[in-house]
């Protein structure tokens, strides 16, 4: 009673008061300054490189820059933007960069892994082999596959010249309706063996007991991959998917150097509009560029957030 | 005493720091193109030997850089005021000069130094901003046994008819010999080389001037019926099924080497590659090259002109910290004795003055068919990229560079695009 009466005659302290002292009082607490210490040079990084020129890029989209002059435009970037053709063109291509080649990537990953998974012969062999390109740069890996797709001598033509298909020898990179694919198909030869390694880390982490019991069930290899393999990677094939979707809402070195968004704007993705406005349009205005960026930012952010909605009801997603 | 001598030696001391410092000399930052260009780099970098060994009390720190990274490293750094002093620039970046980040040279160099012709490339306001060592013609080479080969004969004039080069085009094809070599895999003119040429000499200065400033329109009859016929060459397969992947130094090597074309539209710094050894891509020396002029068109303005440019040029950095010694490199390059070398050395036309009597090369022959065939000519200045610029230029580049040369739109789709990005009054 007496306890009672005493815990009733002090006064309640607000959360934050009373957290404090027990910061201070718990060992395995860090104090403050220690915190700080930690905290920021991190923060600081990305409060400096990252959190400031987004910021600044966003400020920046209601100016028209010339040279050193700033003059306030207020929404006339935007308002711009509506209008123009080619920025639409890249926000088509760009659209079909992140929702169609993240399905090629994924799938020729999981194919590989399952491959590996199988047992192929020289398992070892090809596990390096198909991870090779993930190591390779971008510049390497286009000039590659330039010379693959090269109308002359290139691999692909000459192995269709071979079979006798001369008729579908093309100039793969200068056909507006085929540059796309090409250089997709590149991107996705370049992370297939990521998504490989990512999907056989998954299929070995499946619960063997659930693999063994469908065998005792003289469950087929086709069946249990439909039915069993398939659905239990799905929350790992649907992380691969979005961050393979993240990274091809920005896409930008593979293009540039394959085709430079061409031909007739074919390939052109919105970081190589956003590039070619800021660098290649003999002007120094980075208002514009930097409104077709911001309105990208906020794109690429609802698209993220509208993935997980839609995957969150029935998968946990995580990064 | 002691103190005096103390006070005296610490003045001394001074004074010494004090000459030292003054004879310190100053550094200036220079870049230049021409890394792949042995020529060229050499030229360059003799230049700047002769004048530190003149004036000691500048020195240079040169660097040789692509000229794509020249432009995107230049335009962060005019702005951060970490420019070099002088740096690479060509005419057709005009922004750096309407952005105030150029320092007029007229008061550094000895304008008489530089060719009339190519001063008006690089004046803005009745001020010189640009030290003009590179210049160009557009030129025609051919295969003189190939071209033979299938069965033409180039004229004395050296210009073949509209029907005669459709008819060039048509025999190389048939032979299985490439008729033109050109791609467009890393460069945003070629593909508009053979077009543009012919559309000067069917309009005329004045009327092609008025097309490249949105003036006059791709719809225009005349405009059209040369779009028609350089549509008729395209189908007849001249150019290599690899062009929208060809690059410009691979032109060059598919024209003399392998698989070999008969003819070759480049600007006159073909010489550039062409005089390099074999061995590093460069021409056979026995490669049977000739240079004729592009074709006369039907009822065509001006059969005699032809297109002449400044390419690459040295400018100066307005806020830069050392304009004394920068100027005085600029000027040290511009004189009659620089641009005799560089004729000699590169075997390419200059916007310095140079004296012709004085040019010793082994290159004697190309030079005499060169200027043959700039005996006679009108010059129309600058490329269609000199004149076009944001949306225009980036259309240009998309459509009369690429898409229309490579058989991929019509005549009507070329001209309606290029008009919406460059006519005036759409």
């Amino acid at each position: 009673m007496a306890s009672t009466s005493s815990l009733a005659a002090v006064p309640a302290a607000p959360a934050a008061e009373r957290a404090a002292p027990r910061r201070m009082t718990d060992p395995r607490r860090a104090s403050l300054p220690v915190l700080a210490v930690f905290l920021v040079p991190a923060l600081a990084v990305y409060a400096g490189l990252t959190a400031y020129p987004a910021f600044r890029t966003i400020y920046d989209s209601f100016f028209t820059i010339e040279g050193m002059e700033r003059v306030p435009v207020g929404l006339a970037n935007y308002r711009e933007l509506l209008g123009d053709e080619t920025f639409w063109v890249a926000v088509r291509n760009t659209f079909v960069w992140a929702f169609v080649a993240p399905i090629l990537d994924v799938a020729t990953g999981l194919l590989l892994a399952l491959a590996l998974y199988a047992g192929v012969p020289f398992a070892r062999f090809f596990r390096i082999a198909w991870f090779t390109p993930v190591l390779l740069s971008y510049v390497v890996v286009a000039i590659l596959w330039m010379w693959l797709y090269n109308y002359d001598w290139g691999v692909v033509n000459v192995a269709l010249r071979a079979v006798g298909l001369d008729g579908l020898t093309r100039s793969w990179l200068g056909d507006p309706n085929t540059a796309l694919a090409a250089v997709i198909v590149t991107h996705a030869w370049k992370w297939a063996g990521f998504n490989m390694v990512v999907c056989l880390a998954a299929i070995h982490s499946l619960p063997s007991e659930v693999l063994e019991a469908s065998e005792l069930d003289n469950c087929g290899w086709g069946a249990k991959l439909v039915h069993i393999i398939v659905p239990m990677l799905r929350p790992t094939l649907l992380n691969l998917y979005v961050l393979a979707f993240i990274g091809k809402m920005k896409v930008f070195d593979l293009v540039w150097i394959m085709t430079g968004g061409g031909p007739l704007w074919a390939t052109e993705t919105v970081s190589t509009y956003v590039y070619k406005r800021a660098f290649n349009w003999n002007t120094f205005d980075l208002g514009y560029p930097s409104a077709i960026a911001a309105v990208w930012f906020g794109v690429v952010c609802a698209a993220v957030l509208l993935l997980n909605r839609v995957f969150k009801s029935k998968e946990r997603l995580e990064y | 005493m002691t103190k005096r001598l103390a006070g005296a030696v610490l003045g001394l001391a001074f004074a010494a720091a004090g000459s030292a410092g003054a004879a310190e000399p100053s550094q200036i930052t220079m870049w230049s193109n021409w890394p792949d260009e042995p020529a060229k780099r050499d030229w360059v970098s003799a230049r700047v030997k002769d004048f530190e060994a003149a004036n000691k009390q500048c020195t240079v720190k040169l660097s040789f850089i692509p000229k794509a990274d020249i432009y995107t490293q230049a335009k962060s750094a005019v702005r951060t005021g970490q420019a070099p002093d002088i740096f690479y620039m060509e005419p057709d970046q005009p922004e750096f000069l309407a952005g105030g980040f150029l320092e007029p040279l007229d008061g550094h160099i000895d304008l008489a130094g530089l060719e009339d012709w190519a001063k008006p490339a690089w004046t803005s306001k009745g001020k010189v901003y640009g030290l003009p060592v590179e210049a160009y013609t557009v030129e025609l080479y051919y295969n003189k046994d190939a071209v033979k080969k299938v069965g033409v004969d180039v004229p004395a004039s050296f210009q073949l008819s509209q029907a005669g080069f459709l008819d060039l085009v048509k025999k190389g094809a048939a032979a299985g010999i490439t008729p033109v070599s050109q791609g467009v895999g890393d460069r945003p003119f070629p593909g508009g080389l053979l077009l543009f040429e012919s559309l000067l000499r069917k309009l005329g200065r004045e009327d092609y001037g008025r097309l490249l400033s949105g003036e006059l329109s791709y719809k225009d009859p005349r405009v059209a019926s040369v779009m028609t016929w350089f549509r008729e060459l395209v189908d007849a397969g001249a150019y290599p099924k690899s062009f929208a992947t060809l690059k410009l130094g691979e032109s060059h090597y598919y024209f003399y080497q392998k698989p070999g074309a008969l003819t070759f539209p480049d600007p006159s710094w073909f010489t550039g590659r062409a005089f390099a050894p074999p061995e590093s891509g460069g021409m056979p020396a026995d490669f049977p090259l000739g240079i004729m002029q592009f074709p006369a068109m039907d009822e065509g303005a001006c059969p005699t002109c032809k297109t002449l440019a400044v390419a690459g040029s040295f400018v100066m950095y307005s806020r830069g910290k050392n304009k004394d010694c920068a100027g005085a490199l600029l000027k040290s390059m511009a004189t009659v004795d620089n641009g005799t070398k560089w004729m000699e050395q590169v075997s390419l036309q200059t916007g310095l003055k140079s004296d012709p009597a004085r040019i010793k090369s082994p290159r004697e022959a190309y030079f005499g068919e060169l200027n043959a065939r700039n005996t006679n000519v009108s010059y129309f200045f600058g490329t269609p990229l000199f004149h076009y610029r944001a949306k225009c230029a980036e259309t240009f580049t998309q459509v009369m560079n690429n898409a229309f040369p490579a058989g991929l739109i019509s005549v009507g789709e070329a001209a309606d695009k290029m008009d919406a990005a460059c006519r005036k009054s759409s």
